[in-house]
């Protein structure tokens, strides 16, 4: 249904003319396929997000108020996003407006001594760390890449990567917010409430903050977030990095203050032994098991084709043919990429040292194939930057996640092959691509000093076939049964799934209370609803901010 | 090729949002991150390659119809091809660029050709060229120059001048520079002064898929009746559609840029300097030299999938995502002039910001299409450089008038220009 | 009043009540500058279960409900009720360390636990709690985590709220509920054997609600059972100090080691401080406050588990050339203070008398969060501030603690004044509610608003009052739980 005249030139009054549109191919450009990536639900063939009612760049925190604002008056859904990758971003009812954040973009303040910059919703990883970078900072990423918002992480999401270990993941490192709460009232949280500047997310008090996100945030259904504060940690490189190669291999060295290596342990119980030790020293400035996402069985030949420009995936066949890409894909069975930096030159010889003993303790070993001169630098540059998170797609476009086994890393390492194995039987169906069954891929520390990990099965599959996503569906589905008996709980494939049905929009209550009443506490749903309904009191959110009303 | 050949790519597409920005390894600074001038101008998503690829299949599906939106959309794209490398940096089987150019064909094909371009169009048909000049006119650039016309006088090597160098009077010294330099190198050189034919490299990027073949099969006639076996042109547009698009055509000519000559024949020693050139200079890649300026290697083949649900090609094919570009050429010229200082802007190579003159943009779209030669004018100063020098006259067409709208602040040159003043 | 009398009793069994008008009289440090309310009946819970019904009853009768886990003294007004009749739930007798877990570095512990009680059984397992300075000898760790104290050892804060995880609380409307990852219902054995452990602090899902409880002040509801990080026992340890006359010296040095996360205790006090924890003899204090240096930067290297030494050593060289580039020097003892003497003192609790109590017997504390860098302009603020009150600058005992990894610090005033003395009285008062407010005013943040702080937080940030409101009227419908307190 189009917007009334009024309502648009109301609109148009706030944005400008040229920041609003409701034509419909550009609202198309809006919508998303949940054949696609959608996380956590589906896939769902030939199935889209409803298209919204219009899309408006707004350029300020007092534009956002005012579009709040009137959709509180006409009752519209609104819907914000900064980069619109995933599902999560996009309206799950008809006559949504779409908030695209791009236009507000700045990084207002890098403050160095203090260790935290000021960013807009528009920011993304990349620009943010290539100017904390100047000053010897540096700033956590999530796992989907620099190509998406810091302030989204923060605030909405989840926002954790492989730098949690060290930089804290992005839970952590919010601190002071500027909020366009669902009313249209704009909330300054801790010490910017207080007028005392951006360097405190709690307080005064009980942490208000904690109404704007938990373990997860709100995923856009509960107002805008249009500022924040985010902390930042040490970067001991050099201001500018000296990228070196031809596309797509680039590469960095940085000798004299950082190492990448990829460790492989004989077991699971030293890979897990492994996380916890590096933990307890205190080493590491990220560690994820990152290439592991193409597969067990495809990882480094992977690895082989996107380190040497002349490759493409039509070399993929040939590369597993190789004997020594054979070896060192049984090599990497069980394995992490870790990056340590050190601050000074004793620090990294230390922290060297004590990895090295590591391995000695729990029988692991550097792949040395990785250490290799034309994939170290690529390695090293890769998570560091995390430029490359596209490449979850990069088989025939899409990807999702499955099982997750979040917690203690002894809970994942103990189930991790049960895990695998179950998924590569299931490969055999030909809906998802053949990559080895085990194609988890997590951080080596879910949180700030470690001790979780996640093992996200990557679970590739082509959205253009309709074959293909309805058996990733049906493969999720079973996931999750598997999941249930063996007390993993619900698997991140279902992790959004009361957000949006085979509709692509928002379930019947019934269906997601069902879910709700199903969760080992539903109470905490509970609580959310109260909260929706104090702070959101015209529902203009959607499914995302989940709630059970009882 | 048509617009439905790309409906895999349409539903396979990332939606990731790296072809809005520069290969994120190279990111240097948040000012210079951005890559597609047309989304970081008009910001709505459907300005990039990834919306391209939703309103395609929103107008394949019949959901939405060929509004002035969606050819403002569509026309707007400059086809520069930055958004190409940087998806590929991940992805191995979508290809933007050519889907964007076949949206173009498209909307063109369905009568929905803007108003602006239709004038290039008619004044190609009349005049054979894309500045709306006589046919006639077309050699008086060279009418003083001794070099023999390949019409009258076959040669193996021919200096294909293009449209902007032609007519442009500015420009057009810097073609007659280039055609001097290699004469005196020892280069047997012919032209086609006034029976030169536009390249027709313009016209594809507009969307003028039938244009450009008429032009491309003429040339391909008058060259094999000519006996040319090398065509040297100091246009990049040109260079592109000689090197990449003629040979799907059949052309087996080979094609050098001027640049790759003139370095070629400073390595021989056939090309010395004797001047300083004390300036400090950034280099500005065109991007039908640089991306877009890699080896044509044929194909035709089919999708296929391998374990499982990868989506691979038979037989394998080749990847155009800016590797083997022309970068170096221009480079290694450049730093072999005496006191003259390179410095590099912080987008270059296969990830250089446009010119802002592609894709019919600046015919059409006069503003934006100067907007985004001014982002650049600001890079080139952001870089420490009083110069900026490029090879191809549709960029430093583009780049004199932004400076000038500016009042100064920048010296643009061709690269011919800087050899010249050191020679 | 009878009639509560026996539903308590029905509740906590006799011997967990005690009735007296006057109960007040250990929180009497509390009343000093705070009004405060006599309560009526101490109730002491023996478990979650008792708590639960406890609060329901408070929810039937509109009884107010003080929670209180630590002994005395009580210094901050949190525990001093606000409301008439209020019932102190007194969770001090529940002491069960429920669980060490060394793997995983958790412990999980009850309200009651002091931080004397768990150090040394996290030690047999091999694990430490980083603490705050000194904590009194009866200060609840739950208690403190739960204020957001904060944490000697900033390196190992990734956020304001750690090292606390999971935890079970009682809601003002009496449900039972746990955070974090507590659902797998914390001490579980079947879900722990499996690796399912209480490691998560915020959620779950999308509401923190461990922030709701932190830094309450109990007006939310109360926490029975919490997983708490440790971390790694150190094998080798050294103390430095790091002298300095004035503080803007120990400025730079200190941002560059927590830039680089060097140095494991790391804290500022000045000499005034730094005597009231050295000693318990006011005389010795006085002689040790012309001693002392002015400022002094205290830096603890740890080295653990793997290649101990080596780290220390690898530390103490780095650091050592960092504070030397800045002109100062790293010591081992300075007049007055032996390091190892006083890494004694900082690894352990207070010994009583509490050492903020030890110079005159009364001591009012002002303390916000602020970046390092603007504690110098508030330290002069508040000599100036002192000097108008006529109070002895000499007597300001002044503590920064950097926290969060760096990115603010916790700036302490301490301002001894003798409790029997009502003009003394009088004088701290007036110089502590100027002070407040005029530091407030130039942008100190008082992010734990305790007693008068409240009102000046919550009447300048009104949007964040409205929001607390409303919140509390989700988790305490009935404001059972220490009215009077924060903006309730």
């Amino acid at each position: 249904m189009p917007l009334s005249k009024e309502l648009y030139r109301a609109l148009e009054d706030i944005v400008g003319t040229d920041n609003l549109s409701d034509d419909p191919a550009v609202l198309d450009s809006y919508r998303y396929s949940l054949a696609h990536t959608a996380i956590h639900l589906g896939p769902y063939f030939d199935t889209f997000t409803p298209r919204g009612a219009a899309v408006l760049l707004p350029g300020s925190t007092e534009e956002v108020q005012a579009i709040v604002k009137l959709c509180n008056q006409h009752k519209i859904k609104f819907k914000a996003s900064s980069t619109f990758w995933s599902a999560q971003g996009y309206p799950s009812t008809e006559n949504t407006l779409q908030l695209d954040m791009r236009r507000m973009d700045r990084i207002l303040e890098i403050d160095e001594k203090n260790m935290y910059a000021v960013i807009e919703p528009g920011v993304i990883g990349a620009t943010l760390q290539a100017e904390a970078m100047k000053v010897g900072l540096n700033t956590h990423l999530p796992g989907s890449g620099c190509s998406c918002s810091i302030l989204a992480g923060a605030t909405s999401y989840f926002g954790s990567g492989p730098s949690n270990l060290y930089g804290g993941w992005h839970y952590d490192n919010l601190l002071a917010m500027e909020w366009v709460m669902p009313t249209g009232d704009l909330f300054r949280t801790g010490s910017l409430g207080s007028n005392c500047g951006w360097f405190c997310g709690e307080g005064p008090g009980p942490s208000m903050k904690g109404i704007a996100r938990g373990f997860l945030g709100a995923k856009g259904a509960m107002g805008v977030f249009t500022k924040c504060a985010i902390k930042l940690f040490a970067w001991p490189g050099p201001e500018i990095l000296p990228v070196e190669g031809t596309v797509p291999a680039y590469g960095v060295s940085l000798p004299e203050l950082f190492r990448a290596y990829t460790l492989a342990f004989p077991s699971w119980k030293a890979w897990a032994d492994a996380a916890y030790t590096i933990w307890d020293a205190g080493i590491g400035y990220l560690a994820h098991r990152q290439f592991n996402m193409f597969g067990r069985d495809l990882k480094h030949a992977m690895v082989k084709i996107l380190t040497d420009p002349t490759k493409t995936l039509g070399d993929l066949e040939q590369l597993l043919q190789d004997p020594e890409v054979q070896r060192v894909t049984e090599e990497s069975t069980r394995d992490f990429q870790i990056v340590l930096a050190g601050m000074t030159p004793r620090d990294i010889q230390w922290q060297d040292s004590v990895l090295d003993e590591i391995l000695a303790r729990t029988g692991g070993w550097k792949v040395e194939a990785m250490n290799s001169p034309e994939i170290n630098p690529w390695m090293l540059l890769y998570l560091i930057r995390l430029g490359h998170k596209n490449l979850n797609l990069v088989f025939g476009g899409s990807y999702d996640g499955c099982f997750g086994m979040l917690g203690a890393a002894d809970f994942g390492a103990a189930n991790a092959e049960e895990a695998g194995l179950f998924k590569k039987k299931w490969e055999k169906h030909g809906a998802i691509v053949a990559a080895g069954g085990d194609c988890m891929m997590g951080p080596i520390g879910g949180q700030g000093g470690g001790g979780t990990c996640l093992w996200e099965n990557f679970t590739c599959f082509d959205p253009y076939d309709r074959f293909s996503t309805e058996g990733t569906l049906e493969f999720f589905n079973t996931c999750t049964e598997f999941g249930l008996e063996k007390g993993w709980g619900v698997g991140m494939e279902k992790w959004n799934d009361q957000a949006r049905g085979p509709d692509g929009r928002t379930p019947p209550k019934e269906v997601r209370d069902k879910i709700h009443r199903s969760h080992p506490q539903p109470s905490a749903f509970r609580y959310q609803h109260r909260i929706r309904e104090t702070f959101n009191p015209n529902d203009l959110g959607d499914a995302y901010y989940e709630t059970l009303e009882e | 090729m048509a617009l439905e050949d790309f409906a895999p790519e349409m539903d396979r597409c990332s939606s990731c949002s790296y072809c809005k920005w520069i290969p994120f390894d190279q990111v240097k600074s948040w000012r210079f991150a951005k890559n597609c001038p047309s989304i970081a101008y008009h910001n709505f998503n459907s300005y990039s390659a990834r919306g391209r690829y939703t309103v395609a299949r929103s107008l394949l599906r019949g959901q939405s119809d060929c509004s002035e939106t969606v050819k403002k959309i569509v026309f707007t794209c400059l086809t520069c091809g930055s958004c190409d490398v940087s998806c590929k940096i991940c992805r191995y089987n979508l290809e933007p660029l050519e889907m964007v150019r076949e949206l173009k064909f498209s909307l063109v094909e369905q009568g929905h050709e803007l108003e602006a371009l239709r004038e290039v169009r008619e004044s190609y048909a009349a005049g054979k060229n894309t500045q709306g000049k006589s046919a006639g006119s077309r050699g008086d650039w060279a009418s003083d120059l001794d070099v023999p016309r390949i019409d009258e006088q076959p040669m193996p090597v021919l200096f294909h001048a293009g449209c902007r160098l032609s007519y442009d009077k500015e420009l057009q010294e810097s073609a007659r520079t280039a055609v001097q330099i290699l004469q005196g190198a020892g280069v047997e050189i012919g032209i086609r002064g006034d029976q030169e034919l536009c390249c027709g490299g313009r016209l594809y990027s507009m969307g003028y898929r039938q244009e450009f073949e008429s032009s491309a099969e003429a040339n391909l006639a008058a060259w094999a009746e000519a006996g040319v076996k090398t065509i040297v042109t100091s246009c990049a547009d040109g260079y592109h559609a000689f090197k990449r698009l003629y040979p799907r055509l059949g052309s087996q000519v080979e094609v050098l840029h001027t640049v790759e000559l003139i370095d070629r024949l400073i390595q021989e020693g056939k090309i010395k300097f004797r001047s300083q050139v004390p300036l400090t200079v950034t280099y500005h890649d065109p991007c039908h030299l640089g991306r877009q300026g890699e080896p044509y290697v044929p194909w035709d083949g089919v999708e296929k999938k391998i374990m499982e649900q990868i989506v691979v090609y038979e037989p394998r094919r080749p990847r155009y995502n800016g590797a083997w570009g022309i970068y170096d050429p221009p480079r290694r010229i450049l730093e072999s002039i005496p006191g003259l200082r390179l410095v590099e802007m912080e987008r270059n190579r296969e990830y250089s910001w446009c010119c802002g003159a592609g894709g019919g943009v600046r015919e059409a779209y006069p503003e934006y299409s100067q907007w985004t030669a001014s982002e650049r004018i600001a890079e080139a100063k952001a870089s420490g450089a009083e110069a900026l020098a490029s090879a191809c006259p549709w960029c430093e067409r583009n780049f004199k008038d932004a400076v000038q709208a500016q009042n100064g602040g920048m010296k643009i040159f061709d690269i011919v220009e800087l050899v010249q003043m050191a020679m | 009043m009878n009639g509560h009398r026996e539903r308590l009793m029905d509740i906590v069994g006799k011997a967990g009540i005690t009735e007296e008008p006057t109960l007040g009289e250990s929180y009497s440090l509390d009343r000093d500058l705070i009004p405060a309310l006599d309560s009526r009946f101490r109730v002491r819970p023996k478990d979650v279960d008792e708590v639960e019904k406890i609060v329901l009853w408070a929810n039937e009768t509109s009884a107010p409900l003080v929670p209180v886990s630590s002994g005395e003294p009580h210094l901050r007004g949190a525990a001093a009720p606000s409301a008439l009749a209020s019932i102190l739930v007194d969770l001090s007798g529940m002491k069960r360390i429920r669980k060490i877990d060394r793997r995983n570095r958790l412990a999980l512990i009850e309200p009651g636990v002091t931080f004397g009680e768990l150090q040394p059984e996290l030690a047999e397992a091999g694990l430490r709690m980083i603490t705050p300075l000194l904590p009194k000898l009866r200060k609840s760790v739950i208690a403190s985590l739960l204020e957001r104290e904060p944490i000697m050892s900033p390196r190992f804060q990734w956020n304001l709220l750690e090292p606390l995880r999971s935890l079970e609380i009682v809601w003002g409307n009496g449900e039972k509920f746990w955070s974090g990852s507590g659902f797998f219902h914390l001490d579980n054995e079947d879900s722990w054997k499996q690796g399912l452990v209480p490691l998560n602090g915020p959620g779950p899902g999308q509401l923190d609600f461990y922030k709701m409880v932190s830094a309450a002040e109990g007006s939310m509801g109360i926490v029975t059972m919490a997983s708490v990080k440790c971390e790694v026992l150190p094998e080798f340890r050294k103390t430095f100090l790091i002298p300095a006359t004035q503080l803007d010296e120990l400025i730079d040095p200190m941002y560059r080691l927590l830039r680089f996360r060097f140095g494991d205790e790391l804290f500022i006090v000045n000499r005034t401080c730094l005597a009231h924890m050295l000693t318990r003899e006011v005389h010795h204090m006085q002689s040790l406050k012309e001693t002392l240096p002015a400022w002094m930067m205290i830096a603890g290297i740890t080295g653990g588990h793997i290649l101990a030494h080596e780290r220390v050593q690898a530390r103490e060289d780095d650091m050592r050339s960092i504070i030397e580039q800045a002109g100062l020097r790293m010591l081992t003892d300075v007049p007055g203070c032996d390091s190892s003497e006083l890494q004694d003192i900082i690894l352990k609790p207070c010994e009583e008398p509490y050492w903020k109590l030890r110079y005159k017997g009364g001591s009012q504390e002002i303390f916000f969060l602020t970046p390092l860098e603007r504690t110098p302009a508030f330290i002069s603020e508040m000599d100036r501030l002192a000097n108008k009150f006529r109070y002895p600058v000499s007597d300001l005992g002044i503590y920064i603690q950097p926290q969060h990894q760096g990115v603010n610090c916790h700036c302490e005033f301490m301002l001894p004044f003798d409790r029997q003395n009502q003009e003394e009285r009088s004088q701290t008062e007036a110089l502590f509610r100027e002070a407040s407010l005029k530091l407030f005013r130039q942008g100190a943040y008082f992010s734990r608003p305790y007693g008068i702080w409240a009102d000046m937080v919550y009447n300048g940030d009104t949007r964040t009052t409205i929001v607390t409101q409303k919140v509390k009227q989700i988790f305490d419908p009935n404001n059972v739980m220490n009215p009077g307190k924060l903006c309730f």
